[in-house]
């Protein structure tokens, strides 16, 4: 077989020894000029084409009279294959013509339906759609530490039995109990329902509250239990751990108690240094421990990048971090007397839970009416010089609380979205696009609450805000026929490409259907929920934004690494020559879901051209 | 050296009209090439072996790889240190090899009586001439084409004057072609082929020399 052809790459690394040597033996090389048309539309194609060297256009078929502007879809280069579903229906819909010398290997159609009856994960390859192709990517392609690391899950090796102990016991005896055992928890059960009793409520019941020995637990125990079901992934458990500051969850499904999972198991599972810092936050009682831990923070996502940790586990993790940090910093600065009276809020990326390094500090301060703090701007101007002290750069549009225009009460702050949303400008629009993804972190969130819900009903049925809204996503092309230009020095710009399209497309539909999450992964899954969108397309557009975010952040990596101040100036851009194949595929792929995205987003909101 | 092979060439299918292998003196008249590529254990024909024989077809603008000729022969006694290093196939490689008789059946039947196409061809034809005139009493009567020529009369209409290099690996550079498993007999044939393809139908090499 000739080694030129590559069968480590997917799909055809998905076959197995026989079938990839009757492969090899039924493949041609075909040779064409340039301008030469490999596959007309209408014509039934041979196979598949999977191009040695070369580069051939996939464009659209244009009709006589019509203008001879072709539309471009595609660009196919070296090691890229083709062909696939017009070789499966027998019939192709587009022209495919050698943009300059090609030489191909041609699978014919007849080997390729032999394979993909005899092979189902190489069919479902050809016949599935981006979200089940990255399904095979991910459990075939790449290196496998990723895997166990990110698919670890809540299992019985880490599950502990739980020890049950009936209403009525004693203090005394549930700590005999709790040595003989050696567990530092017990589950009470009263009733149908379970309460939780650790060393330190024994401790604190008999030591601080100075109860009688005799003192049933069932008394004592907190029966607010954090649950995680059996079969969910170690990382969320770690995450719920963080977000509820709690170092136990009790594994539990349809009311059935299986055990209790520690913290300190699943993190010496994970043997990254993720849980020293998030214990370093919550320990800090300085704001200088505060820092050290929050330094820590971009070393923490680097290593779980590297260990191939799914791009949305470590934002989650990360927001969950970051969150705890400038509750923490909150908690240390503002005075205790009036946190019940403010609420921080952070917004934008930073908002929807979607920042991987540490991005620019959006955030902003509601108040209640009426409230007389007279030192409040100074002490917000030591908070935000605080937060750029721990290494969050400030925002470049000033949308921060050392901005009085961020620092708003209650009636000031909804007077201000509804005035943005009454103007068409762009500066308007954006601050918006910004406000609405806020989520509060620190202080009362009530008063977040009624600000947002009061704005929800300020928009409700104004279809010409959310139409006009809408529009920004479709201001920048979808880059699809970038691929062909590997040669120059291809870079697109992937925000403006893939994720904004995305994002805010997906936060107009979430605010019109009034949904409160801000991450646009939960957005989605409620707008299916909600049947505004299809399952499998939110699973695709999904797929497409995590997929986007992932490469954005290895490059990002990259670029910091080899940099010498350790900083990326152009923390957008895709290089796409450093891309892989697999991952060229998946790109253009995930492009081609923002395509029909944008194609929902105007007809959705008329706006079409 | 030409002009004997012409006469013993003449002489060759005189004698054989009429035998089982007049096919094989018949004029060509389809539109494929073969494109063949032997190892040998050395440069000097009288005193080479055959270790491998590649070849592949070529129809029109096509390379039939899923049609080809892939032979590996019994080890021969000159297989020393010297040419192992280059094709790399050493003793144990070639140990399921094929009895050169097998091997002179397979590629008569599979050249017909095709053009035969390869970098310095007449050494490869000479090479299984050596072989097959005392077994069959012919040898290769196929018309040859030899690539290095095709490049040359396509380069030097660009070169003013010196020489053209006509190594294989500038050949293959010039032309961008990727070679294929370079140093054996089926990779070899195959760059040839695609480097015949180009040469014929594509554009004229740069000369940039």
């Amino acid at each position: 077989m000739a080694d030129s052809f590559k069968m480590t790459n997917l799909p055809f690394s998905l076959l197995d020894e026989s079938e990839q040597q009757l492969l090899g033996s039924s493949m041609d090389i075909c040779y064409f000029q340039k301008g030469e048309t490999l596959l007309a539309a209408g014509a039934e194609p041979e196979g598949v084409f999977v191009i040695l060297k070369g580069r051939v256009r996939e464009s659209e078929v244009f009709q006589p009279g019509e203008e001879a502007t072709q539309h471009v879809f595609v660009h196919y280069t070296n090691e890229d294959y083709f062909g696939a579903w017009s070789a499966i229906r027998g019939r192709a819909i587009h022209n495919f013509i050698a943009e300059e010398e090609t030489i191909c290997h041609l699978i014919p159609t007849k080997t390729l339906l032999d394979l993909m009856s005899s092979n189902s994960l190489f069919a479902d390859y050809f016949q599935q759609n981006l979200s089940a192709k990255s399904e095979i990517v991910a459990q075939h392609g790449g290196d496998q530490d990723m895997a166990e690391f990110m698919l670890a899950r809540v299992s019985d090796s880490l599950v502990r039995d739980p020890v049950i102990i009936l209403e009525g016991t004693s203090i005394r005896e549930a700590t005999l109990l709790m040595r003989e055992k050696k567990a530092d928890c017990l589950l009470v059960k009263k009733g149908n329902r379970y309460g939780m009793v650790t060393g330190t409520d024994l401790l604190d019941a008999v030591i601080v509250r100075e109860m009688p020995l005799s003192t049933s637990v069932a008394d004592i125990a907190s029966y607010r239990l954090i649950t995680i079901k059996p079969g969910d992934y170690l990382f969320n458990a770690l995450i719920l751990m963080t977000q509820q500051q709690i170092e136990r969850l009790v594994v539990m499904q349809y009311d059935i108690l299986s055990g209790v999972v520690e913290l300190t198991d699943v993190l010496s599972y994970f043997s990254s240094h993720s849980h020293v810092i998030g214990l370093r936050i919550e320990r800090a009682q300085t704001i200088e421990d505060l820092k050290e831990a929050a330094f820590g923070l971009d070393d923490l996502i680097r290593a779980l990048v590297s260990h191939g940790v799914k791009t949305r586990f470590a934002m989650d993790l990360l927001a969950a971090m970051n969150g705890r940090i400038i509750a923490k910093l909150f908690d240390l600065i503002i005075p205790v007397d009036m946190q019940p009276h403010v609420c921080l809020l952070v917004m934008g990326s930073e908002g929807r839970g979607e920042q991987i390094m540490k991005t620019d500090q959006d955030n902003a301060i509601i108040y209640r009416d009426g409230l007389g703090w007279p030192g409040m701007q100074d002490t917000l101007n030591t908070f935000s010089r605080t937060l750029i002290d721990f290494g969050f750069p400030p925002c470049p549009g000033n949308i921060m609380v050392s901005n009085p225009a961020w620092v708003k009460s209650l009636s000031q702050w909804t007077g201000m979205l509804a005035d943005w949303a009454s103007k068409f400008d762009g500066e308007a629009q954006m601050n918006l696009a910004i406000a609405v993804d806020a989520k509060p972190v620190a202080g009362n969130p009530a008063i977040f609450k009624a600000s947002r819900n009061w704005f929800m009903r300020h928009l409700r049925n104004n279809d010409v805000f959310f139409s006009h809204f809408a529009k920004a996503s479709l201001e920048f092309d979808t880059p699809l026929t970038f691929f062909g230009n590997l040669k120059d020095k291809g870079e697109l710009d992937i925000k403006k490409g893939g994720i904004f399209p995305i994002v805010h497309g997906i936060r107009t539909i979430a605010l019109e259907c009034r949904i409160k999450t801000t991450n646009t992964f939960a957005r989605i899954e409620e707008l299916v929920e909600q049947d505004v969108f299809k399952a499998e397309f939110g699973r695709e557009l999904s797929e497409a934004l995590s997929l986007f975010i992932q490469l954005r952040l290895n490059q990002q990596i990259k670029r910091m690494e080899a940099s010498n101040d350790g900083r990326d100036d152009t923390p957008n851009t895709i290089e796409l020559q450093a891309l892989n194949k697999m991952e060229r595929d998946l790109l253009r792929d995930a492009l081609h879901v923002v395509k029909k995205f944008k194609k929902h987003l105007e007809l959705r909101y008329h706006l079409g051209n | 050296m030409i002009i004997p092979r012409t006469f013993q060439k003449i002489k060759d299918r005189y004698q054989h009209k009429t035998g089982p292998y007049a096919h094989l003196f018949q004029p060509y008249d389809g539109d494929e090439i073969v494109s063949l590529d032997c190892e040998t254990t050395n440069l000097d024909v009288s005193k080479g072996e055959i270790i491998s024989i590649g070849a592949v077809k070529i129809k029109g603008r096509r390379v039939i790889t899923s049609d080809r000729l892939d032979l590996k022969l019994k080890p021969p006694e000159s297989l020393d240190g010297e040419s192992i290093k280059i094709h790399k196939l050493r003793e144990t490689d070639l140990e399921d090899g094929i009895e050169m008789e097998e091997a002179l059946e397979k590629v008569l039947d599979y050249v017909g009586n095709r053009p035969i196409l390869g970098y310095y061809v007449n050494y490869d034809i000479r090479m299984l001439d050596k072989f097959l005139r005392p077994r069959y009493g012919f040898g290769l009567p196929n018309k040859s084409i030899e690539l290095s020529h095709v490049y040359h009369d396509i380069i030097k209409w660009k070169s003013i004057g010196g020489n053209v290099d006509l190594r294989f690996d500038t050949i293959s550079r010039k032309l961008d072609i990727p070679m294929m498993e370079r140093h054996t007999a089926i990779g070899d044939a195959l760059t040839v082929a695609l480097m015949f393809l180009r040469l014929k139908y594509g554009e004229p090499p740069e000369a940039d020399y």
